[in-house]
């Protein structure tokens, strides 16, 4: 763009009914773009009546944060009571609906609901001895959020020292440790998980 | 009383008349040489497609064997606006981030004058840019320009975390294969390793054997039998 007044202009169509707009040149970057453009236009289609473009991200519409709240706790009384399959259904519905907010809601709102479900719903892998999903889960939950996270990556590093991954493991608690300061769990963890690596070097050694 | 000699001041003049018209003869060729240089540098950013697609909607032409050009809802121009926004966003970032180093670059003498010259104008477009949408966003809902780059800048941030969270999930699939063959590989290995215990307790019988009873199947611990786990 040389100069603020031109542009180049690129031959649109757009469809009557549905209103997407679409282009006859096939260049992908075009057609990516195109793409983007027609599903925020229809995700602008969801504000409510009174709103034509996005409000300011706060305050927030308090419904979703409502549901959200409601599928976590119904997961952790199913957890409570011991049906960990349950609860992990619970907590992936609590999920969804939590990453379906709108994109222009503040994503810190989103990293705050999505940290828990995420750490609990490793918790209940955890509990089914589901190792690889309850360590993936925990990654997300920190990745979310990874301060004042201790719970998730507590389980992360336990997730990963089940499935003898123990180098793997102790990084994770190391970086944990950095994040969270000296937290015991923490550093109780580190060191069972050095013991094992030394017991394995011992045994492959012999 | 004075008799000027116009004869005389001929040749300065003259002389005067050559410096003035050499020196703004110079003066116009290279400013003009220097604005078209200026002018042919290559841009900073790539074309702004976002803002062409925004400008193309506002500005459609009639498809063939209609006279009127197609009606673009006023909700796809809001939206097409939106989408340029993020992406000024984005350029706006990297050129934050580019001009520490930029400058830095410059002082040392490690990058020529042309980079710092393509980069002033592409922060000065980027501002034009900035409020151009500004008022874009003011003209189609009142007092929209005010939020319109919040607004961008969480979709850009969530965007982002969504894509970080997806491919993480995506992992899930990958690390349970793993974990069903490590698993798989661990149980033939200890079954092997108790159906050695056996056969050699079988065949000495003063020899203690140790087996780990308490060994998950998870967890190959046996003191003896670990050499072996050396493949994963």
């Amino acid at each position: 763009m040389s100069d603020q007044d031109s542009f180049d202009f690129i031959p649109l169509q757009i469809d009557p009914k549905t209103k997407s707009i679409s282009s006859l040149s096939a260049s992908t970057k075009l057609e990516a773009e195109l793409s983007a453009l027609n599903s925020l236009h229809r995700a602008l289609h969801s504000l409510d009546a009174p709103h034509l473009v996005p409000p300011p991200p706060v305050p927030v519409n308090p419904k979703r944060s409502a549901n959200v709240q409601k599928l976590r706790e119904s997961g952790n009384t199913e957890y409570r009571k011991g049906k960990y399959a349950e609860a992990v259904k619970f907590y992936t519905l609590g999920l969804q609906m939590a990453l379906q907010r709108p994109p222009w809601e503040p994503q810190g709102l989103v990293r705050e609901e999505v940290h828990q479900l995420y750490s609990n719903r490793a918790q209940a892998h955890m509990q089914l001895g589901n190792w690889p999903e309850g360590a993936v889960d925990a990654e997300a939950s920190v990745t979310a959020k990874s301060q004042g996270n201790a719970k998730a990556w507590f389980r992360r590093g336990k997730c990963l020292m089940e499935m003898g991954r123990y180098q793997e493991a102790k990084a994770a608690v190391a970086q944990a440790l950095e994040f969270e300061g000296e937290e015991k769990e923490l550093a109780e963890l580190l060191k069972e998980i050095e013991s094992k690596i030394v017991s394995q070097k011992a045994s492959g050694d012999a | 009383m004075f008799d000027i000699n116009w004869r005389g001041l001929l040749l300065p003049l003259a002389y005067l008349v050559v410096l003035v018209g050499t020196f703004m003869t110079f003066s116009t060729v290279y400013r003009k040489r220097k604005a078209f240089q200026s002018a042919n540098l290559a841009p900073w950013f790539g074309p702004h497609l976002q803002r062409n697609i925004y400008l193309s909607l506002l500005h459609m032409e009639p498809e063939e064997g209609s006279e009127k050009a197609p009606k673009v809802p006023e909700s796809v121009i809001r939206a097409a606006l939106l989408r340029r926004a993020l992406e000024d966003l984005n350029r706006i970032i990297q050129i934050r981030q580019a001009k520490a180093a930029c400058s830095n670059l410059l002082q040392k003498g490690s990058v020529g004058d042309d980079l710092w010259q393509r980069f002033l104008r592409a922060e000065k477009e980027m501002e034009e840019e900035l409020r151009d949408v500004v008022m874009e966003a003011n003209a189609l809902v009142p007092g929209w320009g005010q939020i319109i780059f919040q607004t961008a800048n969480e979709i850009a941030a969530n965007k982002a975390l969504r894509e970080r969270l997806e491919e993480i999930e995506g992992q899930t699939e990958h690390e349970k294969e793993w974990w069903e063959k490590k698993r798989a590989t661990i149980r033939t290995e200890f079954m092997k390793e108790l159906d050695e215990a056996e056969s050699k307790s079988v065949a000495s019988h003063d020899e203690p054997v140790l087996v780990d009873t308490n060994v998950s199947s998870s967890r190959p611990s046996t003191p003896g039998g670990a050499a072996k786990k050396g493949k994963k």
